[in-house]
């Protein structure tokens, strides 16, 4: 079924066919029929906020199309991106499980589909399903992970530039699949850039020109290719 | 560096364990646990793991306290928090199998417990209750860690403003 947002909806996590490749829903079938009877299943457009930091936990999203930006912001307005999720990811799960308030806030990049499972539903789906909790703690895992690396990069990293060339690095590396990996899509706008790396949009457009005059990269509309790997990594703490 | 101390497994579900991961365990789940720790005692500036390492257990903390920090290849640390008895390290990189992401010290001398990565996931997937501790833990963990990244990265954007 298609949605007011093109998106094929994918109705039942039974029949997902995507469901083999993400790290949560990868679950024995009995467990995806109990979760099949506790979930909704919404499609949001671009720029729909999920859940706001600071909001008591209502419950856990399981991405299942689309990308999500999760932040933080300070009360002057400042936001800090900390990560951009992607399908088969369990957004709050960590406020969910603690009842401790949202750490982040979710807000859609693309239309997603979102599978939505109630706190107390999913409290009790995973005193059911020991398989669930295991996999649960696997994906708390690689939240702390990714928080530790955060708090590294912040705390210890010594220059904007050696930040922007890191995030660059890593989305090419993510992007290794791909026939041309030092070749992206940049779907992110220089402010967004700077909340991923802590500084300011001014500080990034500077960057990117300095990287374009040093030929460590070349930009053709929002296409990135990275002429200079070495370069990059130079720039980068050993 | 370790002693190896004679302890039962009371060591774990009293005191400062008692209301953490093993609390409330059946016999038969007790004496399951008993076969695969072991206790050490560490003395102050012991290295229990380092950022990077492969992890190969989880360490409870019964008494004592130990310093979590990050590193960078310039030499420089930064202390993430302190954790005090009744904390679980180590977990997360113990259930990914990936590397520590911090490293762990002792500050004073402490009372640890040990359980080989191998023993615990085969124990975690046996007992459920157990599983829902180390949910909750790591629920904590990733709590604290977002506060840090919050206090870190929000005064680093006010700075990149000013």
């Amino acid at each position: 079924m298609l949605s007011p947002y093109g998106l094929e909806i994918i109705e039942s996590c039974l029949t997902c066919k995507l469901r083999a490749d993400k790290i949560f829903c990868n679950l024995p079938p009995q467990s995806v029929q109990a979760l099949e009877a506790i979930k909704y299943t919404t499609a949001y457009p671009k720029g729909a906020v999920l859940f706001v930091e600071g909001q008591a936990p209502r419950g856990v999203f399981i991405l299942c199309r689309g990308r999500v930006k999760l932040s933080i912001c300070s009360s002057d307005g400042k936001t800090l991106i900390l990560k951009i999720a992607e399908a088969g990811e369990v957004l709050g799960l960590s406020a969910s499980v603690s009842g401790k308030p949202y750490e982040l806030t979710a807000e859609t990049l693309d239309p997603c589909q979102v599978n939505f499972v109630k706190r107390e539903d999913f409290l009790r789906f995973l005193r059911e399903h020991n398989d669930v909790c295991l996999r649960v703690a696997e994906q708390l895992s690689e939240k702390y992970n990714t928080a530790c690396h955060e708090i590294r990069s912040l705390g210890l990293s010594h220059s904007a530039a050696e930040k922007l060339a890191k995030l660059l690095l890593e989305w090419s590396m993510k992007n290794g699949g791909a026939r041309q990996p030092d070749r992206m899509k940049l779907t992110l706008t220089h402010e967004e850039i700077a909340q991923m790396i802590g500084t300011s949009r001014e500080t990034v457009t500077r960057l990117f020109a300095d990287f374009k005059k040093r030929q460590l990269i070349q930009l053709k509309g929002s296409t990135l290719v990275i002429r200079n790997r070495a370069g990059l990594e130079n720039l980068v703490s050993p | 560096m370790s002693r190896k101390h004679d302890l039962s497994a009371t060591v774990l579900t009293n005191g400062p364990m008692s209301d953490g991961l093993f609390s409330g365990l059946p016999a038969h789940a007790l004496r399951q646990l008993t076969g695969i720790y072991s206790a050490h005692h560490y003395p102050s500036g012991a290295v229990l793991f380092q950022e990077g390492e492969p992890a190969s257990g989880i360490f409870l903390l019964c008494r004592g306290a130990v310093k979590l920090s990050v590193g960078s290849s310039h030499g420089d640390s930064l202390l993430l928090r302190s954790a005090g008895p009744g904390e679980i390290l180590g977990l997360s990189a113990t259930l990914t199998g990936q590397g520590h992401e911090v490293s762990a010290e002792t500050t004073i001398p402490s009372h640890l417990v040990f359980i080989k990565r191998k023993d615990f996931l085969r124990y975690l997937r046996e007992h459920t209750d157990v599983c829902l501790q180390v949910v909750e833990s790591l629920s904590n963990d990733v709590h604290a860690a977002y506060e840090r990244v919050r206090t870190l990265g929000l005064a680093r954007i006010r700075h990149a403003h000013n």
